[in-house]
């Protein structure tokens, strides 16, 4: 898929997407982006041939006498893989299909707010909660401050705060003091991925009702 | 071959830009040996051919996996690696597509998705419901750069590198080699975060990695 997102990931956090150092919450998050971008797709063709030409600069070590031997000998008993290419491709990004697929999201879909659905997704690990969030047509959420890291990424249709409009593909982060209040395009449903790294503080006066669907679940 | 470039330079025939990009693709074919290997191995299981690559790239990954000192690191992670990064090697490809990668970037990305969800396991007991190389399903499609293009990018890459300042290349080779994040390389060096952070990019800037959103279109 290819669309001009207007919001990507930060050139660092691309790198360390590359490097493999990138927790595993925001590398979803940044591997969903991918799928929606080309830009960021070729940043990425770059940056792994940055990392090509220093592991092929890494010192050489010996191997085990019996290092190839061994090896050779799997070689009958392993299976073909299919190749990459011939994965079929799907609607979501790869990373997002499987998640829904090992979490039964369909049965997950929680009530978080009148206009807010939430599904979450176990990631195996727990540093933040990985959830899609879905937004009905004209949906008001509640004004919200982060105490904590979130990535956003639009998967389908459109939502918009103070600042713009968020349309699919774009990646967003929120830090900590941002308060912001998301609103659902009129058009249609918008479904969001989000890595959490800690509870949302609601400021709407009366927000604490809701605190108890917000509270930071990691799975 | 001279007469296909004397064709391209020349004004009197002129072309789409479509069909420029296909003269290139095919006189440019990529030519170093270990590509030539490896597409060997993906379409007639040339045995000889995995050979030669499993005498280069062995003794590198064995490297590039000792040069990792993260969590769930273990003596015997080199040899493991070799291993699982070879036999999968063997099995993909088929799926190697020159036109989009080296030989070695291809292998890198093996071997960093395997390194990673090697240690993983071993620092995890939890059942992982996602493997690293689930992150990198995407970019399969029309490259939207061409292997001319690639090229360039890789030797401007590989001339850049070299000429980095030393502190600007200490970080890329803790954050790609070591397998650190760039908190854990501002911790280790004594450096505030946004110091690493804006040596990675005044690099990435050099090697001219990153597009820009106006040179996108």
């Amino acid at each position: 898929m290819n669309n001009s997102s207007q919001f990507h990931p930060d050139d660092t956090m691309l790198l360390e997407f590359s490097a493999g150092t990138l927790a595993t919450a925001p590398s979803i998050c940044v591997s969903a982006h991918l799928h929606f971008c080309s830009k960021c797709r070729t940043s990425l063709v770059r940056l792994d041939q940055v990392g090509a030409q220093l592991m092929s600069e890494a010192k050489p070590l010996e191997l085990e006498d019996d290092a190839f031997e061994s090896v050779m000998a799997n070689l009958d008993s392993s299976p073909q893989i299919a190749a990459v290419s011939e994965q079929k491709r799907t609607s979501y990004p790869f990373s997002v299909s499987k998640l829904m697929k090992n979490n039964l999201v369909s049965q997950t879909w929680k009530h978080l707010t009148a206009s807010v659905d939430v599904a979450r997704f176990e990631t195996g690990q727990n540093e933040f909660e990985v959830a899609l969030h879905k937004i009905c047509a004209g949906g008001k959420t509640p004004r919200h401050d982060h105490h904590g890291l979130e990535y956003t990424v639009v998967l389908k249709g459109s939502f918009s705060d103070e600042n713009a409009v968020y349309r699919e593909g774009d990646f967003l982060v929120r830090e900590p003091g941002d308060v912001h209040q998301p609103m659902g395009a009129q058009n249609g449903e918008c479904i969001c991925l989000s890595a959490l790294s800690a509870p949302i503080k609601l400021t709407n006066p009366f927000g604490f009702l809701m605190k108890p669907w917000l509270r930071i679940n990691p799975m | 071959m001279s007469m296909q470039n004397t064709q391209l330079k020349s004004p009197a025939t002129p072309k789409t830009d479509g069909d420029r990009v296909a003269v290139l693709k095919s006189t440019e074919k990529r030519s170093d040996q270990w590509s030539q290997l490896l597409i060997s191995v993906g379409e007639t299981h040339d045995r000889a051919a995995f050979a030669k690559l499993f005498k280069h790239f062995g003794p590198l990954l064995k490297g590039f996996a000792h040069a990792s000192r993260n969590e769930g690191w273990f003596p015997g992670l080199g040899d493991d690696l070799v291993q699982e990064v070879m036999i999968k090697v063997w099995n993909k490809a088929s799926g190697y597509n020159a036109e989009k990668a080296s030989a070695t970037t291809w292998i890198y990305t093996v071997a960093r998705n395997c390194r990673i969800d090697m240690l993983r396991r071993k620092s995890n007991t939890q059942h992982l419901p996602l493997e690293n190389e689930d992150f990198w399903h995407e970019p399969d499609e029309e490259t939207p750069i061409s292997l001319l293009q690639q090229k360039r990018s890789e030797d401007k890459v590989q001339s850049s590198l070299a000429q980095l300042p030393k502190e600007q290349d200490e970080i890329l080779r803790k954050v790609y080699l070591e397998g650190k994040s760039h908190a854990e390389a501002s911790a280790e060096l004594g450096l505030p975060l946004g110091t690493v952070k804006s040596r990675v990019r005044l690099a990435l800037q050099k090697m001219q990695v990153i597009v820009s959103t106006e040179a996108q279109e």
